[in-house]
Formats: structure tokens, sequence, C-alpha cells
């Protein structure tokens, strides 16, 4: 003890010393003070993000994929450019669409530097990053998270923007003013990039001041109503394209964009207060009465077991609640929905519905499986007496519970809005939920409790692809030639519906031993 | 009468032997220290006892169980407190604890009076309804070491009982531990800290290269000789490396 105490006062003195023993420089030579202000020390800093933003994905997707990615981004551009010009769509169009898919990328990444670290061991496993250094190096938290948003801007202003940008080879055809016209749309998307980046930022630091995010967003809403109600309706939609899109507007509106978004940018670093906490969460006792809830139900439903209710309490009060399944769903719907509308455009075939939507929203599997497995560990059981076995059987019951509502709401909008016939839409509902539960059984069967692990391991991502195709492409196909389907056509695809199902009740049933064995013999 | 005995226990993961002829015993009222370096074979170990993962050689016996051949009934009988584990983000420590006394098929009542109990004793009753998410590190730790306790078993595994609790529950907790033992119980204890070792375990065996290396009953040593005897028996780079802070420490 009395060692613990020398320790102790020996760094209350070092802390209360204007110098530090054996530190470089020794007393009033300490580089750049004691704060590391300076150029020299900003640079350091941001050549230590910027490399670890690089190592970070390197490692993750592996050197050369990552390498690869810009290409595929700017295949992917100047493809579904080409399409979309090719169908008839207004060049204005597609590069509004650029625009705001720019933005939303910059709104979104406006949130890394404030994610918690739980959240990202969640995605990324165990990780200790440069920003973190606030807390051991005297340097400020408002500093580090200045220099990474710039960081942050500018790689993703080269690594995912820039690929974005060569969209405009197409729309302006190849000539001697291509880099022009590719420079110019990388500058503009990179502005609204980093204005929708600027924005999240604001409003998290107004949130970190006590101000609700949802007051914020109202007043904007209030505000964009405001205008349009007593000003020019046709006058608040061009004031707004001029934002989103900075190339249509004159070069001094453009420059002074681009100030005002600094300008933002740095207030909103100035109001940002580092020392903001989460208020700390309390809850009544869900457990015991989700239990007593699921002891009114037959034992033979699996709904009252303690391992189900476990999974349904993390999943409704983590971020996002219990909605995130429906959100993912519905984000698949409405791809799915534009699919059928670029589909008709270009061929002037319309899928049947039931059977269109009932096969490819069955997908949402995988996300809904996603969210179950999101926040817990297969480990984490293995103190408790129960099998491996025993906790994908609750996953499973979870899925279940929480994935049937969250496709049986899309899907019934959609054979509604595309009005599909009755035994179309019975079709679908079949394939719905076979196919649903076939590529639960995949997902579960190849990638255990993670899967995660299919966006970084290529072997895995082949195997659930394949495994996908071979359902649902024949089930397309079936849905695009013969519209509305046949009695005959229609039983045979319930069949495959069934069929798979089986096949995904096995798989999901199989999965519990063979990742029993993986995890007991590794 | 002993209460685990394990023999010759081999388990390697590919080239490397993580446990190579592990061999000991703890009898009934013992507080047995597992004590080695890190990376000497104790977590290893300990999920083999626990049944997590399946030996390459050897046999183990808990309170009459094979944890390789019927892992869940060992797991029944014992509790079990992991290495650096932590309870579900989003439950609070009194859904946490029923969940485990649901898991466990423990009685409502019992479950409720041992959770008002161990929040009592460990000093989280103002916590009970806070997700753990929002709790520290320390408080997170004294939910874990509750649920390893909360159908009082015959035998606790403990991996480092005392990592991030405050001086005070510490001082609780070996008060605790050593009593639990005492009652015709048996406690392991993993660590690395010859402290710990030294001041609340009735024998400790000294854990290296996947094996034992030495025992000792430590009611007959101070913790300079647990701390001789320890490196003596450990190579000079584990010896070097990571208990060098406790030794200046027990020295000064």
């Amino acid at each position: 003890m009395s060692g613990a105490g020398t320790e102790v006062s020996r760094s209350t003195q070092s802390s209360k010393s204007s110098s530090v023993p054996g530190q470089r420089g020794g007393p009033g030579r300490q580089r750049g003070g004691s704060s590391l202000a300076g150029d020299g020390t900003n640079r350091l800093l941001f050549a230590a993000l910027l490399r670890e933003e690089w190592r970070l994905h390197t490692q993750l997707f592996g050197g050369e994929r990552f390498l690869t990615f810009p290409l595929l981004i700017a295949v992917l551009a100047a493809g579904a450019t080409v399409a979309l010009v090719e169908t008839g769509t207004a060049a204005s169009t597609v590069v509004l669409g650029l625009h705001v898919l720019a933005l939303g990328f910059g709104l979104y990444s406006g949130t890394a530097g404030f994610a918690g670290s739980s959240m990202l061991e969640n995605v990324f496993g165990g990780l200790s990053l440069v920003l973190g250094t606030a807390a051991t190096l005297p340097l400020s938290r408002r500093r580090l998270l200045g220099i990474f948003l710039v960081k942050d801007a500018l790689f993703y202003a080269i690594v995912f923007v820039l690929p974005m940008a060569t969209a405009a080879i197409p729309l302006g055809g190849v000539s001697a003013t291509t880099p022009v016209d590719v420079a110019t749309l990388w500058l503009s998307l990179s502005l609204v990039f980093a204005a929708g980046m600027t924005v999240t930022v604001a409003l998290i630091a107004l949130r970190t001041r006590g101000v609700p995010t949802w007051s914020l967003l109202a007043l904007v809403a209030v505000a964009a109503l405001a205008s349009g109600v007593l000003g020019s309706a046709s006058a608040t939609l061009a004031a707004a394209q001029t934002l989103v899109v900075p190339q249509s507007a004159s070069l001094p509106a453009g420059v002074g964009i681009a100030g005002a978004t600094a300008l933002v940018a740095a207030a909103s670093l100035a109001v940002y207060d580092p020392t903001y906490g989460k208020p700390t969460r309390t809850a009544a006792d869900q457990f015991a009465r989700l239990r007593r809830l699921g002891d009114t139900v037959p034992d033979a439903t699996g709904v009252n077991d303690p391992l189900v209710v476990k999974t349904l309490l993390d999943l409704s009060r983590s971020a996002g609640g219990v909605w995130k399944p429906f959100v993912s769903a519905g984000i698949l719907l409405a791809l799915v929905a534009a699919l059928v509308g670029v589909v008709h455009e270009i061929t002037g075939i319309e899928p049947a519905p039931g059977i269109f939507f009932g096969g490819v929203l069955g997908l949402s599997a995988f996300t809904t499986y996603n969210w179950l497995t999101q926040f817990d560990a297969l480990e984490s059981y293995l103190a408790y007496p129960v099998t491996i076995a025993d906790v994908f059987r609750a996953k499973r019951t979870a899925f279940v519970l929480v994935g049937a509502p969250a496709v049986a709401v899309p899907y019934l909008a959609a054979v509604l809005w595309f009005e599909a016939t009755l035994t179309d839409a019975l079709v679908g509902a079949v394939l719905l939920a076979g196919f649903g539960l076939y590529y639960y059984g995949l997902t579960v069967y190849i990638a255990g409790f993670d899967p995660n692990e299919f966006l970084f391991d290529s072997v895995r991502f082949g195997q659930f692809t394949v495994g996908v195709a071979v359902a649902l492409v024949p089930a397309l196909v079936a849905g695009f030639v013969v519209v509305p389907p046949t009695p005959e056509v229609a039983l045979a695809l319930a069949g495959i519906g069934i069929g798979f199902g089986a096949i995904g009740a096995v798989l999901s049933s199989r999965a519990g031993p063979k990742w029993d064995e993986k995890y007991r013999h590794e | 009468m002993g209460v685990l005995r394990v023999d010759e226990l081999r388990k390697s993961y590919g080239d490397v032997r993580a446990v190579d002829g592990m061999s000991f015993d703890v009898e009934r009222g013992e507080l047995f220290g597992f004590l080695g370096p890190n990376g000497a074979g104790k977590t290893t170990t300990i999920r083999s006892l626990t049944g997590q993962i399946v030996p390459d050689e050897g046999t183990i016996d808990v309170l009459g169980t094979d944890p390789t051949t019927a892992p869940i009934e060992t797991r029944t009988r014992v509790g079990i407190l992991p290495e650096q584990a932590t309870p579900p983000s989003f439950l609070t420590p009194r859904e946490y604890l029923e969940f485990v006394g649901d898991v466990r098929d423990l009685d409502a009542v019992v479950v409720a009076d041992g959770i008002d109990r161990w929040a009592e004793r460990l000093g989280f009753e103002s916590k009970l309804e806070t997700l753990h998410t929002d709790l520290s590190r320390g408080q997170q730790q004294k939910v874990m070491i509750a649920q390893a306790f909360l159908h009082e078993p015959e035998l606790v595994l403990i991996d480092e009982p005392l990592a991030n609790l405050d001086p005070l529950v510490q001082e609780q907790v070996k008060q605790f531990l050593t009593s639990y033992a005492a009652a015709d119980n048996a406690v392991f204890v993993s660590t690395h800290n010859i402290d710990v070792a030294a001041d609340i375990c009735t024998r400790v065996g000294i854990v290296a290269d996947g094996k034992i290396v030495a025992e000792r009953s430590v009611a007959d040593e101070t913790s300079d000789d647990l701390l001789e005897t320890f490196l003596d028996h450990v190579d000079d780079a584990n010896a070097r490396d990571l208990p060098s802070l406790e030794r200046d420490a027990i020295q000064t």
C-alpha cells in the first residue's frame, strides 16, 4: 500500500508541475506549450487520422477490395447515368439525384465523429481510435473533432464523391471539356456532401447544449412550409435547388454556400460541448412483464422463453427501437418499387406484383436477423446452462415474432398499390413466408451469429448469393413471364415457396449443432 | 471431498499448446487461486472446466459431472464469472438477474430475494432500474458477480473477480469469497494478481506454459514468499513482463 501511495503522490506532483521529468525540452520548452498548439501538431494529427482511416478500411475489406471500391462506384454511377438518360430521364434530374445522394451521405457521415465506442465496436470489433486520445493527451476534444471532420470530408470527397462525378462523362459526352465537367460536378457534389456533414454536426452540437433535435427539424419544416405558403412555391423550390445543386447557381452563390458551410461548421465546433453526456436511462421491469405475457400462450410457441424475451428487449431498447426491422423492410420496399418502375419504363413489362414483392421482400430476413444479433455475442450465453442450439432456437422465435409483421405490412401495401389479383397476392404471400424462412435459415447456417461477416468474407458472401439466387431467380422470371399467374403456375410457385420454407426450417434447426461443434471444438 | 478434479488436460489451438498437461484438484472449503501470467493457459482451462470448449486430452470432474460430455449439467451446478464479461447492455440489473434466475430455473421468489440481497451487499440498490449501458464498468462487474452466486452454487469459477471494483467493494468481495468458500463450498479464482491470491486464497496453483508448476498453501506464506515462488517457476520473459508492477508494490 505504501508503494501505491508513493505512486499517487508522484503523479499528483507531476500534474501540478510546469515541467515533466524526462519530457523533451524540459521546463518551458514543451513543443507548442501545454496544449500542443500549432500548425505542426494539426498537420501531425491530420496525417495520423488520415492514415488511420485508410488502414481501418484496408484492414476491414482487404487492400485490393478497398482499392477497387472507388472504381466500382464510378462504374455504377456512369452505368446508371447511361441507363437513365437512355430511358428518357432528363440530365438535370440525374444531376439532382446525384446531389441528393451526396447530401444524404454527408448527413450520415457527420455522425461518425460522435459515434459511441460501443456502436463502433458492434460494427468493427474492438477499436481504439486517435479521436479518443483527447482523454490521455493534452489535446482538446473540440480540436481533434475539427481535424477529424476535415479529414472525413476530404477522404470521402476523394474515395466516394469523386467516382460519383464520373457521371458527368455520359451526361456531357466525351470532349475536350470533359475533365472540367467532371471537376465541376465533383466540386458541386463535394460542397453538398460537406454541407450535409455540417448540418449533422450543427444539430449534434446544439443537442449537447440542451436543444432537442426534433425541435430544430420542426423549425426547418415550419420555415419551409411558411416560405412555400407565404411566398411563391416555385421560388422556394428554385432556392432549394440552388442549395442542393450548387453547380446550377452562379459562381458568387456557390462561393457563398461554401463560405456559409465553413462558418456554420466553425460555429458548430465552438458550440459543441465535449463534456455532454446522454442522460442515464432507467426502465421499469419489462422482463417480468413479458415473461408473464408469454406464460399466457402455449409453450409450443416458444414465446415464453427467457432467451426470446432478452432478445426482444435488446431490440426494443437499442437505438431505433423495435422499428428498425420495419424501416429496413420499408427501404427494401421502396427500392423494389422503384425497380419495378424502371423495368416497366425500359421494357414496358410490369411483373405480377404479388410474386415479385413476395420473393424480394423475403430478403429482409437478413436485416431482421442482423438486428436481432447485433447486440450480443454467442460466447456470452456460455456462462449459463443453455446450449447453443437453445440460443439459435430463441433467435428463430424472435425472428418470426418481429420479422412477420415487418414484412407483412410492406407486402400488403405493395399488393394493394400495384393492384395484384387475389391469386397473385396469395401466391406472393406463400413465397414471402417460405422465402423469408429460407433466407433466414441460409443466413444462420452460413454466418451463425455474425451475419455482418457477409460484408467482409467473399466465400460466405458467395455461398449466400448463390443460395438466394437459386430460389429467387426462377420465381422472378415466372413473375415476369406469366402475368397474372395461371392456376398451374400459381400452384407450382406456392409449392416452391413451401419447399424452400422447409429447407429454411431444416437449415436453421441444423445451425445450432453446427455452430456448437465449431465453438466447442475451436 | 473433491469438487473439482483435473487430470492431464491438454488443449491446442493449431500449433499453439494453450494447456499442456494440467492437473490439479480443489476440495470443499477451499478458495483455490489459479495464479499465472497472461497467456499461461488459465482462460482455456476455465473454458474447458465449464464445457465451453472440448479439450484434446485429459479428464475433468466438476461436482461429479463431466463438462466435456455434459456441459449443461456442469453449468447448472456451478457459478461462472468469465473474463471481461459484461451484462447485456440494454437490460437493467434487475431484469438481467431475473433472466439468469429464469434460465437457471430458479423460483421467482428466491430470485427476487436474491436480487435485493446482492444489490445491498455490493451496493447497487440504487442502480437496479438503470440500463447496464449507462453503468460504470465497476457497477457492471458487481452485477456479474451477483449472477455467478445467484443460485448459491457449491462451486464458483471466477476470472479476475476484483477487476474494476473500488477498494471498498474489493474488500467486501474478498471477505464474501472467503466466507462463501468456508461454508462448505469451493471458489476457484483465476488471477494474475499475486496480492489478490495471497490475500484471499487458501491454496494457490501457479500456472506457466499450460500447466501447474507449483502449489502452495497460502496460510504458510507471505506475499513476498508467494512472489518469489511465482518468479522461480515462471519463465524469465513472463516474469519480467507481467507481474513486475505487483512485485514493486509488494516490495515497497
